[in-house]
């Protein structure tokens, strides 16, 4: 009897491990917020475990390679030389660090995954050709670019706020990019938004310095309890159910660290209260972008600093009237296994704005432990915050603690600063936050389980 | 008039070797066809292959088996296979052979998969089943990332053709006795 060559699923742990993790999902429905958040880690960590176990018997199967034996004596990807192809200066230093070494076949299987995971291919593989001499080989890295690109890039589980989350599909055709995705977000703005969005992106428009996109979005909106009863009926602040966006931009890359942004964002809103009118948050839109990167052999620094501009105008048809103003600068070092970075984020709206302008604290990122509705259930128009993290690398693991302060407040009003200390652990993509903020009393913690967070 | 040229299906052939069961497999070529391109790329294809017996021919419970896993990796200035036999922990010992023909390989594979003769059932007639499969790491990398869970690449890893997803041959034979065995291995 015989039969060639077949899908046996009971040999691969992965699928294995993606079996067990639904299981457990179902079996253990989530009761404290503490005790899910757990659940939440170890399930999703689960996938990275069967994972490794894998990647252990590829290892050693690339260490015990016989060409491991000869020098290498060229680098290219896609038949370009590496030094000429477009790619992050990290991964050209490592490519050019392999010229002259020793074959190490584990040490390409890295890159080649380390390449497909930084340049979004659909597979890269290398191949080892005939050098110049019998002692010399020439590796070139072949890559598959993906048709279509199906990810979840973002998932959050936070102890208050529920589950955050957004998944994306992008397909590439020549220059351009077409990406749709649908979306529950229910921590960075006042209200959750649940809906879909859809992108068109064309990276070179006469000029690769020059890019455009336009972006669709459509959200139905939830709004907290508390929230609906901090607006009085008479408020400028007024509630919708659903809202569309239509809002194209044009890129122009200044020089290699430099980008500038300008577009406009035509945003439709449904109000709540259906005897309402119909109303329009119509704005030009605009960001300078700077990012830079400083690396040698014991220190990695990087800087990426933002201004971010809307302005609603009554010209574009807006009924709204306002500017918003976002500045953010990050810095962040790395030595060995030591990380430490600073954000600071600050902003400001002037005029009347509907209420996804406005600013919250309280979010994954911003003030982690305290509750967002307890700070301001409305948000405010004036904010700043200053976020310190310190992490120390364990292998693939990364224990990080975390200091954050910041104040939210309305123009014309005092400002109170709040503080919020924490600590999370990273594996991989997977993280698991605690964070407490600084209160007199009683201090109820939140608990955050995220992927790519 | 067409002349129609077909490859001898397998067949898996079984003896005793002293305290060990060990199988052979004529026309078994699994160093082919896509194996074989990656190999003369000059990467690794890592190769698990298990042994099981039965009292059923068509038993997905086995009463006994054994599991080695090979790497493979083709020389491409001397043009010759080498093959290791990696141990379940890293501290194990190894075992490889190299400079070899692919045919030679995939013998050596086989003559290091053995059975406990202990373990095969005395008294009673017993199948005897070859799984082997290849795992090549371009098939599995990219489920997890840094981007996340890869959607497509587990809707691929789920719709891929059987081919194209995982390469495993499948061999069985039987009913073998013990006693039939030491006879032939004397004879």
């Amino acid at each position: 009897m015989f039969s060639q060559p077949q899908v046996d699923v009971a040999f691969s742990n992965v699928i294995i491990a993606l079996a067990a993790g639904t299981r457990r999902a179902k079996a253990n429905a989530m009761q404290a917020p503490g005790l899910s958040s757990l659940l939440l880690l170890f399930t999703l960590t689960s996938f990275s475990n069967a994972y490794s176990a894998d990647q252990e018997l590829f290892r050693a199967a690339a260490e015990s390679n016989v060409n491991q034996r000869y020098t290498i004596e060229s680098v290219s990807i896609a038949g370009m030389r590496a030094d000429q192809a477009k790619l992050p200066a990290h991964l050209r230093s490592r490519l050019a660090a392999l010229i002259g070494s020793h074959c190490d076949v584990a040490a390409l299987d890295d890159l080649a995954v380390d390449l497909r995971k930084e340049l979004h291919l659909r597979a890269v593989s290398q191949r080892l050709l005939k050098g110049s001499g019998p002692d010399r080989v020439r590796v070139d890295f072949e890559v598959v670019r993906k048709a279509i690109d199906v990810s979840v890039p973002r998932f959050l589980f936070h102890s208050r706020q529920g589950v955050t989350g957004e998944v994306d599909a992008s397909s590439h055709v020549g220059q351009s990019t077409f990406t749709v995705g649908a979306v529950s977000n229910g921590d960075n703005l006042v209200e959750r938004f649940t809906g879909i969005l859809a992108r068109y992106e064309d990276t070179k428009v006469g000029s690769d310095k020059v890019r455009f996109g336009v972006s669709f979005e459509d959200y139905h909106e939830q709004w907290n309890v508390q929230t609906r009863d901090a607006i009085p009926a008479d408020s400028e602040l007024s509630l919708y159910r659903a809202r569309t966006n239509v809002a194209p931009e044009f890129t122009f890359a200044l020089a290699r660290p430099l980008t500038v942004s300008f577009g406009a964002s035509f945003e439709h809103m449904d109000p709540e209260n259906r005897g309402e009118p119909n109303r329009m948050a119509n704005a030009v839109t605009g960001e300078v972008r700077y990012g830079h990167k400083l690396e040698d052999d014991a220190l990695q620094q990087s800087i990426d600093a933002r201004y971010n501009f809307r302005a609603g105008t009554r010209g574009l048809g807006s009924d709204y009237s306002y500017s918003r103003h976002l500045v953010s600068f990050r810095y962040e070092i790395k030595s060995g296994r030591q990380t430490a970075s600073d954000e600071l984020t600050a902003g400001s709206v002037a005029g009347q704005s509907p209420l996804f302008e406005r600013f919250v604290l309280g979010s994954d990122s911003t003030l982690r432990g305290w509750d967002r509705y307890a700070i301001d259930p409305v948000g405010g128009n004036r904010m700043v915050h200053n976020s310190m993290t310190y992490g120390y690398q364990f292998g693939e693991r990364t224990a990080e603690v975390f200091y954050d302060s910041g104040a939210l407040w309305n123009s014309g009003r005092s400002a109170q600063v709040r503080h919020s200390v924490g600590a999370s652990y990273r594996q991989g993509i997977f993280v698991l936050t605690a964070a407490f903020p600084i209160v007199e009393g009683r201090i109820c913690p939140v608990f955050m389980a995220g992927m790519n967070y | 008039m067409v002349w129609a040229v077909t490859t001898p299906a397998p067949e898996l052939k079984v003896h005793l070797d002293g305290d060990f069961l060990r199988v052979s497999a004529l026309h078994l070529n699994f160093i082919s066809g896509k194996t074989l391109e990656r190999l003369k790329d000059g990467v690794s294809i890592a190769f698990v292959g298990q042994i099981s017996v039965s009292s059923e021919p068509n038993s997905v419970v086995s009463e006994a088996r054994s599991v080695a896993r090979f790497a493979l990796s083709y020389d491409i200035w001397e043009e010759k296979f080498s093959v290791t036999k990696i141990g379940d922990r890293p501290e194990s010992r190894r075992s490889s052979a190299s400079h070899l023909s692919a045919q030679a390989t995939e013998n050596w594979c086989l003559d290091n998969l053995t059975l406990d003769r202990s373990a095969l059932p005395a008294d009673r007639p017993f199948y005897v089943q070859l799984d082997l499969r290849a795992e090549d790491p371009q098939d599995q990398l990219g489920i997890v990332g840094e981007a996340g869970i890869s959607i497509t690449r587990l809707i691929d890893l789920f719709s891929r053709p059987p081919k194209a997803s995982q390469l495993h041959w499948n061999l069985r034979n039987g009913p073998y006795r013990v006693a039939d065995l030491k006879k032939a291995s004397h004879g």
